[in-house]
């Protein structure tokens, strides 16, 4: 029987969600990773004004010491007020780069199963019936910048297709976008990003089975990278306008 | 369903990859090492310029001088006649076109961005609206949200995808050099200046050191006032400063005023132009009383005299003080 002519594309398309079927256990460890990574970005970026103010802080503490010594008097004009911008950006992207260690990194490690879902709330109920520092702050940081991530790629999609467009569809440019950049966002939390976060329990459980049953040790262990990673959190979310999409 | 949904997947992974590839700063990191391992030297931005949404103020050689003391206003038009000269003649050409515009003088500018920023609702969003064009300044101020008050450069250019990045620079420039050519002087005009910005003999420590602000000789005691509104970045004491107040004024613009007798602020307070926030001495590392007062930009210390109209009186026999 012949094919009719509007066959091939839909032919096309099948070959093509064939191919991407195939694919899966490759783009997706790398797009969480992806992910994660813009949403530290987004959150060490606005992290800035914190890591001004230490700057500024150690800045004092260390001229109040310098200035003690003839010798090493010279060394309080070594950090002036323009150079606290750049040193609060060498440890914005310093901190940047641990997180993305900690968080995004793992995330090609991902191995995705059918039961996915039943997975997260076996995960969830045991970090709830259970919880250590690392069931609690890895997920949660890795909700948090998934979340900043996936408005950062929204609002980075609306502003290109945004300009890109209105040359050739006018004002519908905006709408356009705005529907473009809302069905993205959405699509990254319901496809991807809730992904990052059961990689994030699955990893987070698997090192807490292996700490002894003791209350202390269950606070204690990955309690440095918390600290690290929660300013950070609270910054991704604050970097999340997810009702801007809206607006 | 599942090709459907895998196809999904497909898509949302690529753009999480764009967006990770050419907007953090791993992936400028990997993009230079594929680029060298191909034998190429790649084009990627420095990592630190991806930080404060790329709202960098470009390098300039020296600013425009200002005529005489200027209004705000004013002000921000030689910021932005200034940023202008740093554009290439044919993106002058056409911010100007883009204004309605027909000189780039200071007075037409400052007039433009004045009216603008009654529009926009903020200067920032003026300047962008005049350098990006008002389309992307409304898209900008629409997306960072009026919610929190007026957004700040950096915010709005977080909204605007990264074509625009180097006219944001030329924003951000303007707004640094207007916010400095709206500085008020510290002390009265009587007050001479003992030691120059630049290199010189350091009068204590010996041999020959940048000098990163100007001294200006006053008795112990007199009022310090505040060169333009800001916030109290840092008021401590120091042997080779003595007790010093850091205030930042925003747009990359930060002044010091050093060796003072008695701080009247706090850090974290926030100050308005011309409030006396010190009383001038002799504190720290000085040769007699006098205040060190500078003002830094992005690119480092500037001489304040270049951005005052008015050149307060030399010290007759030159100034020695640190």
């Amino acid at each position: 029987m012949p094919v009719p002519e509007s066959a091939p594309p839909a032919g096309a398309l099948d070959a093509a969600a064939r191919l991407a079927d195939r694919l899966r256990w490759f783009f997706l460890p790398l797009a969480l990773c992806a992910l994660v990574a813009v949403g530290v970005h987004t959150a060490a970026d606005v992290v800035g004004e914190l890591i001004l103010r230490m700057v500024d802080a150690a800045d004092a503490a260390f001229d109040g010491l310098a200035a003690r010594w003839t010798l090493t008097a010279p060394l309080v004009d070594l950090i002036g007020p323009s150079q606290r911008v750049f040193f609060a950006r060498g440890v914005a992207l310093l901190w940047e780069l641990v997180a993305d260690a900690l968080l995004a990194l793992p995330m090609l490690g991902y191995d995705e199963r059918a039961d996915e879902v039943k997975r997260f709330r076996q995960l969830a109920a045991k970090a709830w019936a259970r919880p250590t520092t690392l069931r609690v702050a890895h997920p949660f940081a890795t909700g948090a910048v998934a979340l900043a991530g996936s408005c950062a790629v929204g609002r980075l999609l609306e502003g290109t297709l945004h300009f890109g467009l209105r040359g050739a569809v006018g004002s519908a440019a905006d709408a356009l976008a705005r529907g473009c950049a809302l069905a993205a966002v959405l699509g990254l939390v319901a496809f991807i990003a809730w992904r990052a976060v059961v990689h994030a329990l699955v990893r987070a459980d698997a090192r807490s089975d292996r700490i002894p049953l003791r209350r202390a040790r269950a606070f204690t262990v990955g309690l440095p990278g918390a600290l690290l990673l929660l300013p950070l959190a609270l910054a991704a979310l604050r970097a999340a306008p997810l009702l801007s999409f809206l607006r | 369903m599942r090709r459907a949904r895998s196809l999904a997947d497909l898509a949302l992974a690529a753009l999480c990859l764009w967006a990770a590839w050419y907007h953090t700063p791993p992936g400028a990191l990997l993009r230079t090492a594929l680029a060298r391992l191909l034998g190429g030297r790649g084009a990627t931005p420095a990592l630190l310029s991806y930080y404060g949404a790329g709202a960098r103020p470009l390098q300039f050689a020296e600013p425009l001088p200002p005529r005489a003391a200027l209004s705000p206003g004013a002000a921000l038009g030689l910021g932005a006649q200034s940023a202008l000269e740093r554009a290439s003649p044919a993106d002058r050409a056409q911010v100007l076109a883009r204004a309605g515009l027909r000189s780039g003088s200071t007075d037409a500018l400052g007039d433009w961005i004045g009216r603008e920023a009654q529009r926009q609702g903020s200067r920032e969003a003026a300047v962008l609206s005049l350098f990006c064009g008002e389309e992307a300044a409304r898209f900008a101020r629409d997306r960072a949200g009026g919610a929190r008050g007026a957004a700040t450069l950096e915010e709005l250019a977080r909204q605007l995808p990264p074509r625009y990045a180097d006219r944001v620079g030329l924003a951000a420039t303007a707004l640094t050099l207007g916010t400095a050519y709206a500085l008020a002087w510290p002390l009265p005009d009587s007050a001479q200046v003992t030691s120059f910005f630049g290199v010189r003999a350091h009068p204590l420590l010996g041999g020959r050191r940048f000098h990163s602000g100007i001294d200006l000789g006053v008795p112990v005691g007199t009022p310090v006032r505040a060169a333009a509104e800001g916030v109290v970045r840092r008021a401590s004491d120091d042997r080779v400063s003595g007790r010093l107040v850091l205030l930042d004024h925003g747009s990359g613009v930060s002044t010091v005023y050093c060796h003072n007798d008695a701080l009247l602020v706090a850090p974290g307070d926030a100050v308005a132009k011309g409030q006396v926030i010190a009383l001038s001495g002799n504190s720290g590392l000085s040769t007699g009383p006098h205040l060190h007062y500078q003002l830094d930009l992005p690119q480092g210390p500037a001489d304040p005299l270049l951005f005052r109209g008015a050149r307060p009186p030399q010290f007759a026999a030159g100034g020695t003080e640190p």
